[in-house]
């Protein structure tokens, strides 16, 4: 009996497989993409989402009013064409029409996208009642929806401002600055003028919602793939949470040519070990790989297909506390020739090698604004510009150099016997982080805070050795703190830190992304220093459409900071391994929004694509661009 | 025996009461950044921080809080997951998730008992013998190295060696078999370690010796009388284990992909998740005390020398 029905499992997963071999090719191509996802993400809620799997499903299957093609250039969607005024404040979009919305079961609804979608979107995001937590990414761009949402915010929080929920509710059609003026005509009115308005578009947060659906499903709006539509390539056919999301064909869809894969499917997997092991068992068409399996392939068959994911647009920089409540520290930050032994002193390539042992000096960065990201009308790089290029093009690790000012610090700063001036026995309370006694003598204590998460402890470590051996044992000792909890609560908002590093994502293709926020009174000035000149330079550089001026005057910004050293940019986001049989560069492209994470014109090959195709496929991709550059797009 | 019944449920209540309260009221004792994420502090501002508080209402005080919680459980409305899933109905959580890990758990109680009591008595029996070794090596080394090593071995050469899926399929039966057997393994032997322990125990006792001078039949004396008395003190956990089946496994469902219950109460600890925190809590502590409660009962009937209250004797 018992082998019977052992026989009869093993023929019934023989069928599996047949049947799972059978039927799914194309052309020499799969067209099932088989992909995992670990973590959880939590809510596919458009307008909501924090995580790269909510990217994904959102961005396959809804569309917003622009894309990115496969080169990273802006092309249409949902719109078929746009004009702007001379300002770039006015923004008018036409629709392409008979577009519907689809529902779970594939089929088309009764319902249109129409100008009144995109607006509903807006109007969906600009009431703190639906929490959407990134907001603030636009608050500032269209006209009035800042004091809308303000307005409400107020009423929930019982203060008096002259009016009614119900009344503001109604204003929205005045104030906010997003009209449809017909079924098939939207019309945005911005603050001030952004000639770079359209990376805004592909945001999640400009994403259309049907009015009459989200009133019927009301607060369970996308939590479930029948409480969404669904406009875009794809829509979810099967979502079982935390286990497998299905994605299929949108036969409704107005480009279905280009959707050459079939079917998404992704499941949890929850660690990385199980992934591979599943790619290797044929399961997978893609699998991530972590250093550690790097090193456990290396000599295999395997080694051959391990390709790197090219570097984001995030960038690392050491953030220093110009108010440290450590006086020793606070003297020497305060001096610029401190700061410059610091910028010196730091081995950028030894800690980007802790992520990417292959090749860490791809991952370097030494600019705020990252490489190959914001182009001017000419075609040039932002970071090419004549104020940043020396910065973008060396790596300012010296170790002699770093000597040389820490020297020259220590003379400004220091009387002969080794006491700092003004600075006397005093004990630090940095919390959780550190607590320590300083004699105002050198060795200059420096608090480098750090989690408890075993790489960033790694990293912490080799910096704090880092310092001391490159600024002198004699000159600097780095006490390193952890944050056991919260990173925000125990060092970033108290500031209990005297040197710490993080990694800061850049939202839309223009400086102002990060530069704006770093500003004296800005969000990412996590360290309080007061920085006029810069300050005064972005205002007057954020004031200007015309984009060559525009960006010069912020790489002149820029250079400021990077000159006076007041953060320290240092590696690029992405690059982790990976094995895939996706074939590259043929998806779109982008480096905001969620239309680089669309499966649009994706080719799945039988085996993994090797290193020497990935190379290959590269310089072809990249000679396309150049050209497509010097016909002048 | 009614009495008794009558006085423990009062009790029960009063312990759950307790527990939801304080649990309650230490979540309100956090401090409110750890509803953001890092990232939420460079992208929103102080005040789109406070409106965020206030649209997942804990801005209110404690109390009035506490107050809507009860009113609410009561017309049968569980609330709203805040950040683990957000805006997701608890129930539709819980509809979604308990059945995956009550199975499983069901599955695994099963084999562990099936596997592990017949394993204890023969280790009894044979005590010293190379069946009784056996069995104590399997369960040292399950109890002492660490289950993760072990259990994810299992996964990768065990589904290797019989052509098994890694992970679990609601629709390939036969990917069911390896997580409900690495459920097991670990209580398998908890069960046969514990029933080998008691048996040998009683089996030292001086009636037992009477019973075999007697010339009661060795088999018959380990049923009737070392199996009887041994089995009570592994009965009295049984209805808890049985009630508990919900909360799922971290490790394995994490392993095998599993959409239960496993790891829940934890994410929405740390993600201060008020709602779904509360709510497991009070099922979670429902079921022990209900359990508990429950297994005392079960002795009274498995050995009748136990009395619950004095005034029976």
């Amino acid at each position: 009996m018992k082998k019977s029905v052992s026989w009869l499992l093993i023929f019934t997963m023989i069928l599996v497989t047949l049947a799972g071999c059978s039927n799914n090719e194309s052309g020499g191509y799969e067209d099932v993409f088989y992909g995992t996802f670990s973590g959880e993400y939590k809510t596919i809620n458009p307008y909501d989402l924090s995580s790269v799997t909510g990217y994904t499903i959102i961005s396959n299957t809804i569309d917003g009013l622009v894309e990115n093609d496969k080169y990273g250039m802006v092309v249409p969607s949902l719109a078929e064409s746009w004009t702007k005024n001379e300002d770039d404040t006015v923004w008018t979009f036409k629709l392409r029409p008979d577009v519907y919305w689809v529902d779970s079961n594939g089929q088309k609804t009764e319902y249109k996208v129409t100008a009144d979608d995109f607006v509903e979107g807006i109007r969906y995001i600009s009431d703190p009642k639906n929490a959407a937590k990134n907001f603030r990414t636009i608050s500032s761009v269209i006209k009035g929806i800042s004091d809308y949402y303000y307005n409400l915010a107020d009423i929930d929080e019982g203060i008096d401002i002259g009016m009614t929920r119900e009344e503001v509710e109604k204003s929205f059609e005045e104030t906010v600055g997003v009209k449809a003026l017909d079924e098939y005509t939207l019309e945005y009115t911005l603050d001030t003028s952004t000639p770079y308005f359209l990376s805004y578009l592909v945001m999640e947060l400009f994403y259309p919602v049907e009015k009459e659906f989200l009133n019927e499903v009301g607060e369970d709006f996308a939590t479930s793939k029948e409480t969404l539509l669904y406009n875009g390539g794809y829509y979810i056919s099967t979502w079982e949470r935390d286990k497998l999301i299905v994605l299929t064909k949108n036969d409704y869809y107005w480009d279905k040519e280009n959707i050459t894969v079939r079917e998404i499917n992704l499941q949890k997997v929850g660690d990385e070990i199980t992934g591979l092991e599943m790619f290797q068992r044929g399961e997978l068409t893609s699998c991530s790989v972590s250093a550690e399996q790097l090193k456990a392939l290396d000599g295999t068959e395997w080694e051959k297909y391990v390709n790197l994911k090219e570097k984001n647009t995030v960038t690392f920089w050491f953030t220093m506390n110009y108010q440290s409540k450590n006086p020793e520290y606070k003297t020497f930050v305060n001096n610029l020739n401190f700061r410059k032994a610091l910028l010196h002193g730091i081995d950028r390539v030894k800690i980007s090698s802790l992520y990417e042992p292959n090749q860490p000096e791809f991952f370097i960065r030494n600019t705020i604004t990252p490489e190959d990201t914001v182009f001017d009308p000419n075609g040039v790089d932002y970071t090419d510009y004549p104020n940043l290029k020396p910065y973008k093009e060396n790596n300012p690790y010296d170790p002699e150099l770093a000597k040389e000012y820490m020297n020259k610090a220590i003379e400004e700063l220091c009387s002969e016997d080794g006491t700092i001036n003004g600075v006397g026995r005093e004990s630090v309370d940095m919390d959780r982080i550190a607590k320590f006694e300083v004699d105002g003598k050198l060795p200059v204590d420096i608090v480098l805070a750090t989690t408890t998460d075993p790489v960033e402890t790694k990293k912490a470590l080799l910096i704090a050795e880092m310092l001391k051996q490159n600024l002198g044992e004699e000159n600097v000792n780095v006490i390193v703190g952890y944050a056991a909890t919260s990173f925000q609560d125990e060092v970033f908002s108290p500031m209990n830190f005297d040197l710490v590093d993080d990694s800061y994502s850049f939202k839309f293709a223009d400086p102002s992304a990060n530069l704006e926020r770093l500003t004296t009174d800005g969000s990412l000035n996590e360290g309080g220093y007061t920085v006029e000149e810069f300050d005064k330079l972005v205002e007057e550089a954020t004031a200007k459409s015309d984009l060559v001026e525009r960006y010069t005057i912020f790489s002149e910004a820029e250079k400021y900071m990077l000159d006076n050293v007041i953060i320290i940019p240092y590696m690029t986001g992405g690059g982790s391994y990976y094995i895939s049989k996706e074939v590259p560069f043929l998806t779109p492209k982008g480096q905001f929004g969620l239309t680089k994470y669309k499966m649009k014109g994706s080719k799945i090959q039988s085996d993994p694509v090797t290193v020497e195709q990935y190379e290959k496929l590269k310089a072809q991709h990249e000679e396309e661009i150049e050209k497509l550059f010097q016909e002048g797009n | 025996m009614k009495k008794y019944i009558f006085k423990r449920s009062i009790q029960s209540l009063i312990t759950i009461w307790i527990v939801i309260f304080v649990v309650f009221m230490l979540l309100r004792l956090m401090p409110t950044s750890g509803y953001f994420t890092r990232d939420d502090y460079l992208t929103m501002t102080e005040e789109m921080r406070q409106a965020y508080l206030k649209s997942i209402g804990v801005l209110d005080p404690p109390l009035t809080q506490f107050k809507n919680f009860i009113v609410n459980i009561f017309n049968g409305d569980l609330g709203r997951s805040i950040t683990v899933y957000p805006r997701l109905s608890i129930t539709t959580i819980l509809k979604e998730k308990i059945g995956y890990s009550a199975v499983f758990g069901f599955a695994s109680i099963v084999i562990s008992m099936g596997l592990g009591i017949p394993m204890g008595i023969l280790m009894a029996r044979y005590k010293g013998k190379i069946v009784d070794n056996l069995g104590t090596f399997y369960s040292v080394i399950v109890r002492a190295v660490p289950s993760l090593i072990y259990l994810f071995l299992f996964q990768v050469w065990v589904s290797k060696i019989f052509d098994l899926p890694m992970l679990f399929y609601k629709d390939r039966p036969e990917s069911w078999i390896l997580p409900a057997i690495s459920m097991s393994l670990s209580s398998i032997a908890w069960y046969a370690i514990w029933l080998r322990r008691f048996m040998v125990d009683e089996a030292n006792r001086d009636y037992i010796k009477f019973a075999q001078v007697k010339g009661l039949s060795e088999s018959y004396v380990m049923r009737k009388h070392v199996l009887r008395n041994a089995f009570v003190p592994i009965a009295i956990g049984i209805p808890s284990d049985l009630l508990l089946i919900i909360s799922g496994s971290l490790i394995i469902e994490n392993l095998y992909s599993i959409p239960g219950m496993g790891g829940l109460l934890i994410d929405s600890i740390k993600q201060m998740d008020n709602n779904l925190v509360q709510v497991l809590v009070l099922i979670y502590s429902v079921l022990s005390v209900l359990g508990v409660f429950l297994g005392d009962l079960l002795i009274v009937f498995i050995d009748p020398r136990i009395r619950l209250t004095e005034s029976e004797d």
